[in-house]
């Protein structure tokens, strides 16, 4: 799964994520949006409308429901753009 | 698409003479409003018109998909559940119902991070609760609703167009008639034990006469707009039944649009000049925090002349940060009116006058809470709360304070509240002994909130049922306590929830677990898989404190005590609100 592609959708959602969590976590691959940073509904939100607008497209509401690693959002958002 | 450039909002004067509510039925309510030129617009996450719905042709599709429901051989009162998406087809469908006397039960349209088996298990339990014999659901939602119902047998499930291509049958329709069911609500209920709220199509338009008449008294310029889900009460019942019962157009976001671009609220509202709109105190503390300061200028709120709030607790401070920051865009703080009410009450039980703003009363806090009497605050008052007055009940109810043995208390006396009136629910579906604890035989709602009145107006001062209120969606701690005590080693009885302030005063969640093991690893593993949990079937985040066993008060009937354990936490925890953000999920005890 490591293409270029998702190097760079994954280092860029990497980049988002730092700027809101205000918690001395280093977020990788495998880090937990929920258990490991704490994301509460809202700031998911918050952190999905900086992903739309740095990616341009629009996130399906129902591919929440299958994400839990960092790793599974730049998976989902590259399925998305189709890159 | 050329045709979505072709689309028109509806517009804000209507073509009828207004009539506030004042209708037998909703198919009733409906047929008027067709007459009109009034409807419903739909807006996308970039603000752009996406499907316009007037009453006229929301009438025509309702009778026709009627038609076809009908075909479907259900008996009378059956229940139709749909996943309530912001959509012209939930419209479409729920009224359709109403021709074909089936009873629209809309279900939650939100799921969370990691969260489909939560999804599926909420869909599952409200789908056996209803009894519902068929199910929509747009595209987004089917596979939750499809699975959530496998188990079930339901007779049918499928999105708009499966039931869009049965055959219309021949029969004359047979809509609801004023005795009959008008919907099944969910809201304000536990989702681990659910209860339905049974409302009548007479008590559903006695609310509405009450909210559109003599509670905010609409008028021929009023225009509406909400992003409220119509899952909940003040989305369905405010947002939907009230601008079609008073013939005005309203304008939709999707909810989940305006949790990510809060901004396109006061957007739309500029475009449209919409005048009426009402959120939880969230949603405009969201708004206010969310907003580019830049852009502020750029919206015109002059037309807004009713900022309405309630589901939860108003908070004056928060509605006096929106008002500032918005008041470059014209922005009047005497929009806002404060209002209660419940879904067992259909929808409204109080408004604050219209025009007026937030009127609060300064008590003190110390005899308020040594006495549970609301007394005005003066210059040796050691510690001052500010309470919001929620106005005046509506007319033809009738609202009392009562100490728990149920006899009525004076002015200025914290008790429960209770109301009674024809906008009063007949009952939880299914659920004899749950309806008798709520509703007395002679009409009273007991409405477990707890509140003082002053001449005719109220103040709520909190809930008897230790209900959690988090971004304005209530929380049963028995909900969230089933979640942890269905883990591995934890009994039940071994967890407590409630909501406690959190550094920014904003509601924090707080579990106290009771657990035999202490090694440090596995404490913090418990904690993680708790909170885990609690994120996919609440999403929020919560604190978790792990406690050893024999810790959790009970009262003495042997039950377990939420306040106490609330009030021990605070003792343990006596930082809480006041340190830096609690890295939650720290163990104590």
């Amino acid at each position: 799964m490591s293409t270029p592609e998702y190097t760079r959708i994954l280092d860029e959602i990497t980049a988002i994520l730092e700027r809101f969590i205000n918690k001395p976590v280093a977020v990788t691959e495998q880090t937990e949006l929920v258990n490991d940073l704490g994301l509460d509904s809202l700031l998911v939100m918050e952190i999905l409308e900086e992903v739309e607008d740095t990616f341009d497209f629009s996130f399906p509401l129902n591919n929440l429901s299958e994400i839990r690693t960092v790793g599974d959002f730049a998976l989902q958002v590259q399925k998305e753009i189709g890159g | 698409m050329n045709t979505l450039n072709m689309l028109k909002e509806t517009p804000t004067r209507n073509s009828i003479p207004l009539c506030r509510g004042e209708f037998a039925t909703l198919t009733e309510a409906l047929e008027y409003a067709a007459t009109g030129e009034t409807g419903t617009n739909f807006y996308s996450g970039k603000g752009e018109l996406t499907a316009v719905l007037p009453y006229a042709l929301l009438r025509d599709q309702a009778r026709s998909l009627a038609r076809k429901l009908v075909g479907l051989g259900l008996k009378r009162g059956a229940r139709f559940a749909l996943v309530a998406t912001t959509d012209p087809d939930f419209v479409r469908f729920f009224f359709a119902c109403q021709y074909a006397g089936l009873v629209p039960v809309p279900l939650p349209a939100a799921v969370h991070l990691g969260g489909s088996q939560a999804m599926v298990e909420k869909l599952r339990g409200l789908l056996r609760s209803s009894g519902a014999e068929a199910g929509m659901a747009d595209p987004s939602f089917i596979s939750f609703l499809s699975e959530a119902a496998a188990e079930l047998k339901l007779k049918h499930v499928g999105e708009a167009g499966y039931f869009d291509d049965l055959p219309e049958t021949k029969e004359p329709l047979r809509p609801f008639e004023s005795n009959e069911f008008a919907y099944l609500q969910y809201t304000s209920g536990s989702t681990r034990f659910p209860r339905g709220v049974v409302i009548t199509q007479q008590a559903v338009m006695a609310n509405l006469a009450g909210i559109t008449g003599p509670g905010l008294g609409l008028l021929d310029d009023d225009r509406c707009v909400s992003w409220l889900p119509f899952y909940h009460d003040m989305g369905l019942v405010g947002c939907l039944l009230a601008p079609l019962a008073s013939q005005r157009s309203i304008d939709y976001l999707n909810t989940r649009d305006f949790a990510m671009r809060p901004r396109l609220w006061p957007a739309l509202i500029s475009r449209n000049r919409g005048t009426i709109s009402f959120s939880p105190t969230f949603g405009y503390a969201l708004c206010a925090r969310r907003v580019r300061p830049t852009d502020v200028a750029q919206y015109d709120l002059g037309s807004w002349r009713i900022a309405g709030t309630g589901a939860e607790p108003v908070r004056p401070d928060i509605l006096e940060q929106f008002a500032e920051t918005f008041a470059p865009a014209d922005f009047d703080r005497r929009a806002f009116v404060a209002s209660y009410g419940m879904a067992e009450c259909s929808l409204a039980i109080s408004f604050a006058p219209v025009g007026k703003g937030i009127e609060t009363d300064l008590i003190d806090a110390d005899v308020l809470g040594d006495r549970a009497v609301a007394v005005p605050a003066d210059d040796a008052s050691a510690s001052v709360k500010e309470m919001v007055f929620c106005g005046s009940v509506l007319p033809g109810h009738e609202l009392e304070v009562r100490n728990e043995q149920g006899k009525p208390l004076a002015e200025r006396r914290c008790g429960i509240l209770h109301v009674r009136g024809p906008s009063v629910m007949s009952g939880y579906l299914n659920a004899p002994q749950a309806t008798r604890e709520a509703l007395s035989a002679d009409g009273w709602l007991n409405t477990g909130d707890i509140g003082y009145m002053v001449g005719d107006k109220v103040v709520i001062t909190g809930r008897e049922k230790d209900m959690i209120i988090i971004n304005g969606r209530n929380i049963w701690p028995q909900d969230m306590e089933a979640v942890v005590e269905e883990l591995p080693k934890i009994r039940p009885r071994d967890a407590a929830a409630f909501s406690v302030p959190g550094p920014q005063a904003e509601e924090t969640v707080v579990l106290v677990v009771q657990s035999r093991n202490t090694a440090a690893l596995e404490r913090d593993q418990l904690i993680e898989e708790i909170r885990r949990r609690v994120h996919q079937e609440f999403g929020i985040d919560c604190f978790v404190e792990i406690v050893p066993p024999h810790t959790l008060p009970q009262t003495s009937s042997g039950k377990l005590s939420r306040s106490a354990a609330r009030r021990d936490f605070l003792q343990r925890n006596e930082d809480f609100s006041s340190s830096s953000v609690p890295s939650a999920g720290q163990a104590g005890g």
